[in-house]
């Protein structure tokens, strides 16, 4: 059993020792807004925050999230409420076929907390461990740097 | 006319649901307590199957059941034309990765294991790799039938006679690799029996009516037995035009008759999905000393693998697209697809024609320099235009735009400045280089129809059917605009009806970049339809002649009575039934005669011009690429941030092509050493859009989606040349071709 806060809500779940994060999200949890796309962290699809840090959640044994704070894609925004980056994604063609986006959208989070200021290279930097085979980044960095106070 | 739907930026229909992750994509499915499907695959490219044993894998706990190619009740053999490729094999394996078990059992982890203790035993065969060796007469045999898939031919004029008449003629053999896709989400789906019993399949799939009838062969069912259904689909590229798990689910669901889910791992996905066809292209042009083309001979020699696929398909557009944009009055092109034991091929964003433009841009560089003519001059001078004859005796009567395309990019490398190596980084040289390329819309010379429904019903509520597949390219917001541009009601008041066997009909592949321009012009005719259908009813109700009425802005209006209008919904509600208009469309075009390969085998063209500046780092060998500029001639752009969308990332997908993709078969698995474009690696973009309508076209548009691709490495390569002083001719252009390269050129 282990404890972790889980988009702002303390959980507590049984999970076998040897699963990843990722396979607790979107096997137990029902969580699929995280995707898997390689499985070996080369891709960047099962980005979500730990403690506020992007981290491939493929790479993450899940009780070592025991006591820590997790983020994803489910936690971002709803219907009612987009995110900003949600909102500036659409707005800004940054969504084609929609398997990296949730990633991306996670680490532009994380971006924009800890730099709410970065210019084009820091954001190319933040979101250099996505891949995304259908929008060429453009769009994605154009949607990020819409967010710059 | 002024357009309300079509021409405008709104976000794309499907791009909430995936913001929020609630996109639901085949790993995603839900779906009650499946059974896991595990493939067992050929650890060998070419062997006999001398025998299976299955017993301790059968005794593995969690273990249902474990088919072999004896299970499949119908024909076990699929393929887009050529049908040759087994869905599990049953005597002999042909490349490494060949299905020959499909495992099922209540956990993945139980499937895996009994993978493991399958035991078969091989037989090894020799294995050809190289598509020269299997067009020897004494080769063996990859398939029965021989190894030479296709032989294809485009003869125009008199080639002899055009070398002669040269004043410059130069010769040169490129060659490309394998790419992958690269989809980023793996395939994965479910399989079930819904509630009418129909075998169900939900998938990532480009195409699922081609999905339905080879399930429907291979478990020998009428069709209307087997219903797909597309579900988010994590980029395609052509990758998902072959069925790849359909079959599979399929074969599982059918003898267990209970759910069953596959996930391929990215590791698999890389090895038994299909690959771009790399291609030998042997290529001689003629010119005249004022720039003028008068002949090419070229000779492509083509890779398919182990199946047929799409190599035929690719061996044909290849031939066809040999000229380039450009007129040339003698032309012979032969065009070879062989069977060799590597991976197999595919379709793959271009259809060949990436490959070719690599080609005979480099061809076109290669006489303005012997020429001293500017590379994009000697372009205007032989590009297409309004009246132009092409290689297969095709007159283009309407939307050429290449020339156009040019002078755009050519304003744009007016105003650069000379560039200039930093004198402080005198190992850094900088180079501008430019690609053309043409674009067939649709499939090559065959029948090539979609069809569509529009209806509406006494509740008002209107519903567009169509069986396009958006693989995130963005038809379903596309094909939307269109009907409510037609139909003259807002696009949120039209439900969206797609993708799904039981309940669309045939709108044929997302592919060949064909689905704006074909299945939206099928959507105009059911619109049309529709339109004809409320006129009629509204006549009846009204008492008014129909020849008095007109359709306008969602309303049928009388001409003579200005004040007489009775809204689409109103007809259907008085006349309390569902008005309905049924469209189809099929491009004009003709079958290529098989000797001279004339004849009309697109019904129009996308054309697009791509300038790429370089640094190439002499001591590395790496290439940088700071810019492209991005000239496209799409018709019309219905969405023209989609547009654009489909130009930035095809930029990135040919820096990839142009630079660093090269798949090996057996050897790449990953992304760790298959190394795709990220945000450091891609150039900036400046995007232009000519529209230069297509008088065919739904609202003048064409298609943009594999002309976004194919001109950015041959604008690469050139520049890559430019900056260095040495061509090179094969791709990629890895760190060791450019380091040759630069080394080629001190000894020179």
């Amino acid at each position: 059993m282990i404890t972790f806060m889980l988009n702002g809500k303390e959980i507590q779940v049984e999970v076998p020792p040897h699963w990843t994060l990722l396979r607790l999200l979107r096997e137990k949890l029902c969580l699929t807004g995280t995707k898997e796309g390689c499985g070996i962290g080369e891709c960047g699809s099962c980005t979500v925050l730990l403690d506020g840090m992007p981290v491939n959640a493929c790479l993450i044994l899940a009780p070592k999230v025991e006591g820590r704070r997790v983020e994803t894609i489910e936690g971002l925004g709803s219907r009612e409420s987009l995110h900003p980056l949600q909102k500036s994604f659409m707005d800004h063609g940054a969504i084609q076929c929609g398997f990296c986006t949730p990633g991306i959208l996670m680490s532009s989070k994380a971006l924009l907390e800890k730099n709410s200021q970065p210019n084009r290279e820091e954001i190319k930097e933040a979101i250099s461990g996505h891949l995304c085979r259908c929008t060429g980044y453009h769009q994605i960095i154009e949607a990020i740097e819409a967010l710059k106070e | 006319m002024n357009m309300r739907q079509v021409g405008i930026e709104i976000p794309k229909v499907d791009v909430l649901e995936k913001a929020l992750g609630e996109a639901k994509y085949g790993a995603d499915l839900p779906c009650q307590e499946p059974l896991h499907l595990k493939v067992l695959r050929s650890p060998t490219s070419h062997a006999k199957i001398v025998r299976m044993q299955m017993e301790k894998a059968l005794r593995v706990s969690g273990v249902e059941r474990i088919f072999t190619a004896k299970d499949i009740p119908g024909k076990n053999l699929v393929g887009t034309i050529v049908k040759d490729q087994p869905i599990l094999a049953s005597d002999r394996v042909r490349y490494i990765g060949d299905a020959v078990a499909l495992i099922a059992a209540r956990t993945e982890e139980a499937a895996e294991e009994a993978a493991q203790k399958v035991v078969v035993v091989y037989e090894d065969l020799p294995s050809i790799i190289h598509p020269e060796e299997a067009l020897h007469p004494h080769a063996p045999l990859i398939h029965e039938k021989g190894n030479l898939l296709l032989e294809f031919h485009v003869i125009k004029g008199d080639v002899q006679k055009g070398f002669k008449e040269a004043e410059v003629v130069v010769e040169e053999t490129y060659t490309t690799t394998w790419v992958d896709h690269a989809y980023l989400e793996p395939d994965a789906g479910i399989s079930y029996l819904d509630e009418k019993g129909r075998i169900t399949i939900v998938c990532p799939t480009q195409n699922v009516h081609y999905d339905q009838k080879e399930v429907a062969s291979v478990l020998s069912l009428p069709l209307d037995q087997v219903r797909i259904i597309q579900c988010s689909t994590g980029g395609g590229f052509g990758g998902r035009l072959d069925v790849t798990i359909q079959c599979l689910l399929a074969l599982a669901a059918f003898h267990l008759k209970q759910p069953v889910r596959i996930v391929y791992s990215r590791e698999e996905v890389f090895q038994v999905t299909s690959k771009r066809h790399p291609l030998t292209i042997r290529y001689k042009s003629g010119a005249k000393k004022d720039g003028k083309l008068i002949a090419i001979e070229v000779d492509i020699l083509g890779d398919t693998g182990a199946y047929a696929s799409y190599g035929g398909t690719v061996a044909i557009r290849s031939a066809v697209h040999a000229t380039g944009p450009y007129q040339v009055p003698n032309v012979k092109v032969r065009s070879r697809m062989a069977y060799t034991n590597n991976s197999w091929s595919g379709a793959m964003r271009g259809f060949g024609v990436p490959q070719m433009a690599f080609a005979h841009e480099s061809q076109m560089d290669l006489l303005a320099q012997a020429l001293k003519m500017d590379p994009i001059e000697i372009r205007l001078k032989n590009c297409l235009r309004v009246g132009s004859e092409t290689a297969t005796g095709q007159t283009l009567t309407a939307s050429v735009g290449i020339g156009e395309t040019l002078k755009k990019v050519k304003e744009w490398r007016d105003k650069l400045s000379l560039l200039k190596d930093d004198s402080k980084k005198p190992f850094i040289k900088k180079g501008v280089g430019i690609g053309s390329m043409w674009y067939g819309i649709g499939n090559t010379g065959i029948a090539n129809p979609s069809t569509a429904q529009m209806e509406i019903d006494p509740d008002g509520e209107i519903r567009l059917f169509t069986g396009v597949a958006d693989i995130g390219q963005g038809s379903d917001t596309v094909l939307l605009q269109i009907a409510s541009e037609a139909i003259g009601v807002s696009l949120d008041e039209i439900r969206l009806i797609r993708a799904d066997t039981a309940v669309t009909t045939d709108a044929g592949a997302t592919s060949a970049s064909r689905q704006t321009y074909i299945s939206g012009n099928a959507i105009l005719d059911a619109i049309k339809n529709l339109k004809h259908s409320a006129i009629q009813e509204a006549s009846q109700l009204l008492n008014i002649d129909e020849n008095d009425l007109f359709f306008e802005n969602g309303k049928v209006k009388s001409r003579t009575c200005l004040t007489t209008s009775i809204p689409l919904r109103e007809i259907a509600k008085r006349c309390a039934k569902i008005l309905k208009g049924e469209g189809s469309f099929d491009p004009e075009t003709t079958k290529l005669d098989p000797q001279t390969g004339q004849g009309v085998p697109y019904a129009t063209y996308a054309f697009a011009t791509h300038l790429a500046e370089v640094e190439v780092d002499t001591e590395s060998g790496k290439v940088s690429v700071n810019r492209v500029i991005a000239s496209h001639d799409v018709g019309k752009a219905i969405h023209p941030q989609n547009v654009i969308g489909q130009i930035m990332g095809g930029v990135a997908m040919g820096t990839g092509f142009a630079l660093m993709e090269e798949y090996v078969p057996g050897e790449k698995t990953s992304f760790v050493n298959y190394l795709i474009p990220t945000s450091k690696d891609v150039p900036e973009v400046i995007p232009i859009v000519v529209e230069d309508k297509e008088p065919t076209g739904p609202f003048g548009a064409k298609g943009v989606g594999e002309p976004a691709l194919i001109p950015s490495a041959p604008a690469i390569l050139n520049a890559i040349a430019e900056a260095i002083g040495q061509r090179i001719y094969d791709l990629p252009a890895n760190l060791e071709r450019v380091l040759g390269a630069v080394q080629k050129r001190k000894l020179a």
